[in-house]
């Protein structure tokens, strides 16, 4: 009991906290432009911010699709360094109100390498306002640092419950200032690029045609978010439902485990049963003993396996990088997990149904004498 | 008063006893006896409520034992009937005072004085701790007269309570069914084949089986 519950706790988690982490992740953005490759790989890499991007895309053109008429607006980020595992964004300021942020603490940076950061980067690095640090090559921590131009925090957010606690947000110039010392062709304004651009259409009718137009015409790709994560979860789902058939088997045994402890249980105490009904002890009271002992034992099980499934869970949470992308503070995986639980009690109570019946059809003076 | 009325019991279609009638008036005793495999035990359980009768009625005052529901009986049986079994039918994984509270538990009485005062008096006070297993036969059989009283009970049926008594444990234990009968104004309804616990007691009644 313990360990199916454990299983199927912890399909549960997973399951729904990373599809709500997904879903509030996504500001209700239409489509996201970025360089040709996987757009799953894009989405992953400049909404969720867990893969590395598809490439790199030139400012210049980006702007032009910002300006396209189907277009309500735009946001580009660029993305290539990180603080701690913690990615930095360099965007506009316009990235602020897709996710309707607010300030804890500073403000909003007013020249290149002045940098924001989200309310978990600042619990995890412990960096407060005026503080400098410095960035590292890649998406995670390597090593490979830009010591000669450290970032300044000059402003700290607050929670929002999305990937935004977990980004380091500063201005385009300071990421290109960074990358213009190693790659000299970003001096140059009409070389300048972008990792992706974050679009909201106009009109939802758009979406048929203006990712074909970018697909078809440029060297760039168009990708849907929700087409990509429903796509991901689809594939994550046949995963899911192979735990889910696993976590029911083993639900299943400890069902029939419960059954056949409790039919032995009785078989070894029938005599002591006896005794109690020639005391007075009802068949109702000795049916309601057992039924109460069987449901103890499912009660006490899938409650320790609940508790494990979470602890399991948060332990996972807590080593893997991923963990760090998923927003914690949700509950609606508490309905499904309740429904679960009251699921395998009812199904409990019709397994302790059996052995109780036993005891209330026992023949007390054959029992007495067979002893 | 307990009143037997044509009382009758087969098994498999072979009659055990028929046609059994008594009446114990309250406080009076009845002294049930016969050879071995006559089915004293077996009117002992259908007294008791514990067997179902082929045929016949028993009465407790007014109320006729076999009419009751099941669970009418398994309770009448706790409040009003005390019964010292042959073989005891203790559980001998548990203590002296477990066997006890058990029985009080049956009858939901808070109070455990009562059960230390019969302690007392079946001489097991300092031994409530010690497990059923444990004890000797006559020990054994002193816990579950002990029991048998824990509800002051109105009717105490006593199978063979001397069966595998020497001589002074005999007259110990039936000297202590007696008192305790006489402390809570219960009716004694003993089955025996042993022939010593005639000249130890007198008997209102005796129901010979197998005349």
């Amino acid at each position: 009991m313990i360990l199916g519950m454990t299983v199927i706790t912890v399909s549960i988690l997973v399951n729904q906290i990373t599809k709500d982490t997904f879903k509030k992740n996504n500001p209700n953005l239409d489509v996201v432009i970025g360089a040709k490759g996987s757009p799953l790989q894009l989405i992953l890499s400049s909404i969720h911010h867990i893969d590395i991007p598809t490439g790199n895309i030139n400012y210049k053109n980006a702007k032009k699709i910002m300006k396209h008429p189907a277009i309500k607006f735009g946001v580009p980020i660029s993305l290539g360094d990180n603080f701690q595992n913690f990615r930095i964004v360099g965007t506009d300021k316009s990235f602020f109100k897709l996710y309707n942020a607010k300030l804890k603490l500073g403000s909003i940076w007013d020249k290149p390498m002045q940098s924001v950061i989200g309310s978990n980067v600042a619990n995890f690095t412990h960096l407060k306002i005026d503080k400098f640090f410095v960035g590292s090559h890649g998406l995670v921590d390597t090593g490979d640092v830009h010591s000669e131009q450290p970032y300044k925090v000059v402003g700290i957010l607050k929670k929002t419950g999305t990937i935004l606690d977990n980004l380091i947000i500063t201005n385009l110039d300071s990421v290109w200032s960074l990358h213009s010392n190693e790659d000299l062709s970003l001096k140059n304004n009409n070389n300048l690029e972008v990792t992706a651009l974050l679009l909201k259409y106009k009109n939802k009718t758009s979406a048929f045609s203006f990712p074909r137009l970018i697909n078809k015409n440029t060297n760039m790709q168009a990708a849907s978010p929700n087409l990509e994560i429903s796509k991901l979860f689809k594939i994550t789902g046949e995963a899911h439902k192979v735990i889910d058939y696993l976590s029911m088997l083993i639900i299943s045994l400890s069902f029939a485990g419960i059954l056949f402890t409790l039919l032995n249980n009785i078989n070894e105490r029938k005599y002591d049963i006896a005794i109690l009904r020639t005391l007075g002890f009802t068949k109702i009271k000795i049916f309601s003993i057992t039924l109460i002992e069987g449901m103890t034992i499912s009660f006490l099980g899938s409650f320790i396996g609940l508790l494990f499934g979470g602890i399991i869970y948060k332990t996972i949470e807590f080593f893997s990088l991923l963990g760090k992308n998923i927003v914690t503070n949700q509950f609606d995986f508490i309905y499904e997990l309740l429904t679960m639980w009251f699921v395998i009690l009812i199904i409990s109570f019709l397994a302790c149904l059996l052995p109780c019946l036993k005891v209330y059809k026992q023949n007390i003076r054959n029992t007495l004498l067979n002893s | 008063m307990l009143i037997c009325e044509n009382l009758s019991f087969s098994i498999d279609g072979q009659k055990l006893f028929s046609n059994i009638d008594f009446k114990i008036k309250k406080e009076k005793d009845l002294l049930i006896t016969g050879p071995s495999g006559i089915g004293k035990t077996t009117l002992l359980s259908i007294l008791c409520g514990l067997q179902q009768p082929t045929a016949g009625n028993i009465f407790y005052n007014d109320i006729c034992l076999y009419n009751l529901a099941e669970n009418k009986i398994d309770e009448f049986r706790g409040n009003q009937l005390g019964i010292v079994f042959q073989n005891f039918n203790l559980i001998n994984t548990f203590t002296i005072k477990q066997n006890l509270q058990l029985a009080n538990t049956a009858l939901d009485l808070k109070d455990n004085d009562h059960m230390y005062d019969l302690l007392q008096r079946v001489g097991l006070a300092d031994k409530s701790h010690v497990t059923v297993s444990k004890l000797s036969i006559g020990e054994k059989q002193r816990v579950a007269i002990a029991r048998a009283f824990i509800g002051k009970p109105k009717w105490v049926f006593c199978d063979e309570p001397t069966s595998s008594l020497d001589d002074n444990n005999t007259d110990m234990i039936i000297q202590l069914i007696k008192e305790e009968c006489q402390r809570y104004k219960s009716s004694l309804i003993l089955i025996t084949h042993d022939k010593r616990i005639q000249s130890l007691l007198n008997f209102n009644e005796i129901l010979e089986l197998g005349e």
